[in-house]
């Protein structure tokens, strides 16, 4: 795959000749000149010809609407030029003395009297040869680094060309300046422009202070999770951390760091608990946290077979579907579409393990309650609309209109409460989760706190659904259902049910998410042995209509088949 | 440290100024002196007529400082108390230039002990150390004979290339002519320079009289210089001439030089006249002819005296007793004049100014200076400094 470059509009304009002139006079001086360069280097001239570079594609590791990484091959060989002025110190005695120590240096009476010339140098022929890493992140700019010297051969023609000393002199001098400018200076400048093009708050901040300084500062502030420590710091026993141990605390600080936790994330680790100990549908949201059993749909699609970025082509063939397993299906491409397991970057990802065992556990179950209750299912694309449009999340609004045709009526027929607020799950929980994240709509993390309401109402409010939707469309439902189970889930279900458990007896979390994992594998266990036990159980709506503790432990037909 | 280093030259029957590099000393003492920045202390002593100890400290910026030792096998009989120095030995100033002295004989340094020779080559060594740059400058110097000198110097400093350079300067001077040549270790740089002094051969024997009466009564000096970098093929080439009275010179001395670069096109001209007992005053021309550029820059050079108050006499007891005044005493050699300080001034033609104050106070040596360029209106001083030396 090659790109197309349209290089005539590139060079047709005027302004942008200028702009370039303007950055390659101060890149060129920015560094220290050589001694035999007497004064500023002043770009005069600057063609970039007729011929585009070729570039080639190698290598694509990331692709997204506002991330991409790849590496590329560039070859150039046009006839663009760039004209030079500058004087140049002509007697060869003079820049010898320069940096010499006056304590040794022969003092020649009248030999280093200087002679500066005006030279003219013209830049043709530029042979370029490179390999590019690109890296593109709409927060972080661009990032662009070539992996080897760029620069194949160049033909530096001067006022000096009859003398050959000088000539080659000057060639290599100039050859020298712009590998430094290629690898060095380039990267830099083009970063700072695309940070201005992209980051508004940096542009701002840029505005604001010039400082070079503020500018690092800021980026590191993004990586940096120790830089703005959580202002209620504890350590792994809940003692209090002041500011000055946080500060101490380095990221290779070694484990250290896992045990530093936010207390109020210690709080909803609690929540968690209590809700899994109570059987609670309540999953308080975790911010910052990887659930892996939402990045693991997109992963396991991408290992099926489809080479192309997975995430947007299953997010279309699902929302075709328009019932409520293609949107956890979707949330869950989506979220691994924001998390993907290949990045690296993401803050801590062992202690976010516990929260992420309770997501995959948590969302394993709510996938196959979904999947037994078929009803409930159609109540769903409503709930997605809602908080998609809430959190106004472009890839999930692509979902709204297929689902929408589906049942129009009923969304507006819909009580808002059963949103977020399903009636089983217990007082105390439900406070604390409309404490701690007040809206599922915040724009930092749109995906992650609408699905636990999400997930919640989908199993949790059977009572009422079942009455409104089951005269309407019940036969809807089941139409799409089997067919989406044989076709998405079959290979799922079963790692997913059980996979939670080794991650997190591996992981070093706090004892709190131990204990939980011990409460989780016995739960599990009890499931797969009531599956056995009540798997044929017919009169499972009355059932779960009579009492909701058993409905959360009885397993629907469904279920069992797809075990 | 120079004053000991010239102490030296002097005390070793060497003629300093006999050499092609110095052949536009006075001029470089009129036009480029160096402005102090910042301050500077200096404390030296020389604490055995062999050994002399130097430490300086300075903040330009940052405190930086340097210490440094000299020895020499020569002793060395010179007043080092910077409260009694004179102040024409530690300030150059218009230099006038000294009849030729006939250069020792061999003979005159051998020294026989029991039919043995025990005389020793005179010899010096300097060593200076700069303490945050971490740079070590270090000087051999050796008399060879009474016509030769061998000078070594190095500097070791780990941002240099190599570690350092090494520089050889090996001197022969018969008065008449003196050709030094020079290696540098730094792209193996040779160097050759000559001159050649008109006029009488001081080796001989000349009984007449110097012609005083003429109009100018001086020596005229021509010389070359020629490098070559045996590294990296480059050279230079240089001719200069240099006229200047001798001190039986009737008139007001002067001296005039014309040196010439004739690769790089490169003409300068001095001229320079001790227009009164106190005042100089110096001119030079700088002039390319190949790329039109050139440069005029002014300099004087003012000495402040102070006549020292005569002492009072008090009528002597045996004249008392004798009921007579005392024999009025001839006085036979005026009471010289102390030197107050020195005012230095250079203008040149970007209006660029360079003062320096330099005088005594009690004993400390003091060394007040500022360049101001008058192009930039807004912040005129570019440096202003202030050293103080002292000694014992």
């Amino acid at each position: 795959m090659a790109f197309n470059f349209n290089w005539s509009p590139l060079t047709a304009d005027a302004d942008f000749y200028k702009r370039a002139q303007e950055m390659l006079t101060t890149a060129l001086n920015k560094s220290p000149k050589p001694p035999i360069i007497v004064d500023d280097i002043l770009v005069n001239e600057l063609n970039l010809g007729s011929v585009p570079p070729e570039l080639e594609i190698l290598e694509i590791g990331d692709l997204a609407e506002d991330r991409f990484r790849g590496i590329f091959k560039m070859c150039y060989s046009g006839d663009a030029f760039l004209t030079l002025k500058t004087r140049v110190q002509a007697n060869p005695l003079n820049t010898y003395l320069f940096s010499k120590p006056s304590f040794t240096s022969p003092q020649p009476l009248a030999a280093s009297s200087g002679l500066t010339i005006p030279l003219q140098i013209t830049l043709s022929e530029i042979k370029l040869s490179a390999f590019i890493i690109l890296v593109f992140s709409r927060q972080k700019g661009l990032t662009l680094v070539f992996r080897n010297d760029p620069l194949e051969s160049l033909k530096v023609s001067s006022t000096f060309d009859s003398i050959p000393f000088v000539r080659d002199y000057l060639q290599k001098e100039i050859e020298m300046q712009l590998r430094t400018l290629m690898m060095d200076e380039l990267p830099a400048i083009i970063h700072r422009l695309s940070l201005r093009l992209w980051c508004p708050e940096f542009r701002a901040k840029e505005e604001e202070e010039l400082a070079q300084a503020a500018k690092q500062d800021e980026d590191e502030v993004a990586v940096d999770p120790f830089s703005s420590p959580p202002q209620d710091a504890v350590d792994s026993r809940g003692n209090v951390l002041d500011a000055s141990e946080i500060s101490s605390l380095s990221l290779d600080g070694g484990s250290e760091i896992h045990s530093l936790f936010s207390q109020k994330n210690l709080l909803r680790l609690a929540a968690l608990t209590d809700s899994h100990r109570t059987l609670s549908l309540f999953t308080p949201s975790i911010r910052d946290a990887v659930f892996r059993a939402w990045a693991g749909p997109s992963e396991r699609s991408d290992s099926a077979g489809s080479s192309t970025p997975a995430t947007p082509s299953l997010q279309r063939s699902n929302s075709s579907l328009g019932t409520s397993t293609t949107y956890t299906f979707n949330r869950g491409s989506d979220d691994g579409h924001g998390h993907l397991p290949s990045r690296p970057s993401l803050v801590s990802m062992h202690s976010a393990t516990s929260g992420l065992g309770l997501g995959a556990g948590r969302h394993a179950r709510s996938h196959l309650r979904k999947k037994k209750t078929r009803v409930v299912n159609l109540r769903k694309p409503k709930a997605i609309d809602d908080l998609v449009s809430e959190s106004g999340d472009s890839d999930a609004s692509s979902i709204a209109p297929a689902s929408e045709p589906i049942m129009p009526t009923r969304i507006l027929e819909e009580p808002e409460d059963n949103i977020i607020d399903p009636p089983q799950s217990p007082q105390r929980v439900r406070f604390r989760d409309s404490s701690v994240d007040v809206s599922p709509s915040k724009a930092r993390l749109p995906a992650r706190p609408s699905i636990n309401p999400l997930s919640e109402q989908v199993t949790v409010d059977p009572v009422p659904s079942v009455e409104k939707s089951e005269e309407t469309v019940p036969i809807f439902s089941r139409e799409h259902r089997p067919s989406l189970n044989s076709l998405q889930y079959p290979a799922e279900k079963v790692p997913m049910t059980y996979t939670p458990t080794p991650i997190l007896t591996s992981s070093d979390s706090s004892i709190l998410s131990q204990a939980w994992v011990l409460k989780m594998a016995n739960e599990i266990a009890r499931r797969s042995q009531d599956i056995d036990h009540k798997a044929t159980t017919e009169g499972f709506w009355s059932q779960s209509q009579l009492s909701r503790d058993e409905r959360e432990d009885t397993p629907p037909p469904a279920y069992q088949a797809a075990l | 440290m120079d004053y000991v280093q010239h102490a030296f030259y002097k005390a070793s029957h060497w003629n300093y100024e006999n050499s092609y590099s110095q052949l536009t000393t006075t001029a470089r003492a009129l036009l480029d002196f160096e402005t102090p920045r910042g301050l500077r202390l200096n404390l030296s002593s020389l604490s055995s007529p062999n050994f002399a100890t130097s430490y300086a400290i300075g903040s330009v910026g940052l405190v930086d400082g340097s210490l440094s030792y000299l020895y020499t096998s020569l002793p060395l009989h010179t007043t080092s108390q910077s409260g009694k120095i004179d102040l024409h030995d530690v300030i150059h100033g218009y230099r006038q230039i000294q009849e030729l002295r006939r250069p020792d004989q061999p003979w005159m340094w051998e020294e026989w002990q029991g039919g043995k020779r025990i005389d020793k080559r005179t010899s010096l060594l300097y060593g200076r150390l700069y303490l945050p740059q971490s740079t070590l400058e270090a000087l051999y110097l050796r008399r060879i004979s009474p016509t030769q000198q061998l000078k070594l110097s190095a500097v070791s400093d780990g941002r240099l290339r190599n570690g350092g350079t090494i520089l050889a300067l090996h001197q022969y001077d018969v008065g008449k002519y003196s050709a030094e040549t020079l290696y540098s270790t730094d792209g193996g740089l040779l160097g050759l320079r000559g001159i050649y002094n008109f006029g009488l051969d001081p080796r001989k024997e000349n009984t007449e009289a110097p012609r005083t009466e003429d109009r100018f009564y001086g020596r005229f000096s021509a010389g070359a210089e020629m490098y070559y970098g045996s590294l990296n093929k480059s050279g230079g080439v240089s001719f200069g001439g240099r006229f200047a009275t001798l001190p039986a010179h009737k008139g007001a001395p002067l001296t005039a030089t014309l040196t010439l670069n004739p690769l790089m096109g490169n003409l300068s001209t001095t001229y320079a006249v001790k227009a009164g007992k106190n005042l100089a005053l110096c001119s030079k021309f700088d002039f390319n002819v190949y790329s039109y550029e050139s440069e005029v820059k002014l300099g004087c050079e003012l000495w402040r005296m102070k006549t020292r108050v005569p002492e009072k006499k008090e009528r002597s007891m045996a004249a008392k007793l004798e009921w007579r005044l005392d024999p009025v005493e001839e006085n036979l050699a005026p009471v010289p004049e102390e030197v107050a300080g020195v005012l230095k001034a250079r203008v040149d033609q970007s209006w660029k100014i360079g003062i320096l104050w330099e005088g005594r106070v009690k004993e400390l040596l003091f060394t007040l200076g500022s360049s101001i360029d008058m192009k930039r209106k807004d912040q005129p001083f570019r440096a202003i400094g202030l050293e103080i030396q002292y000694s014992s």
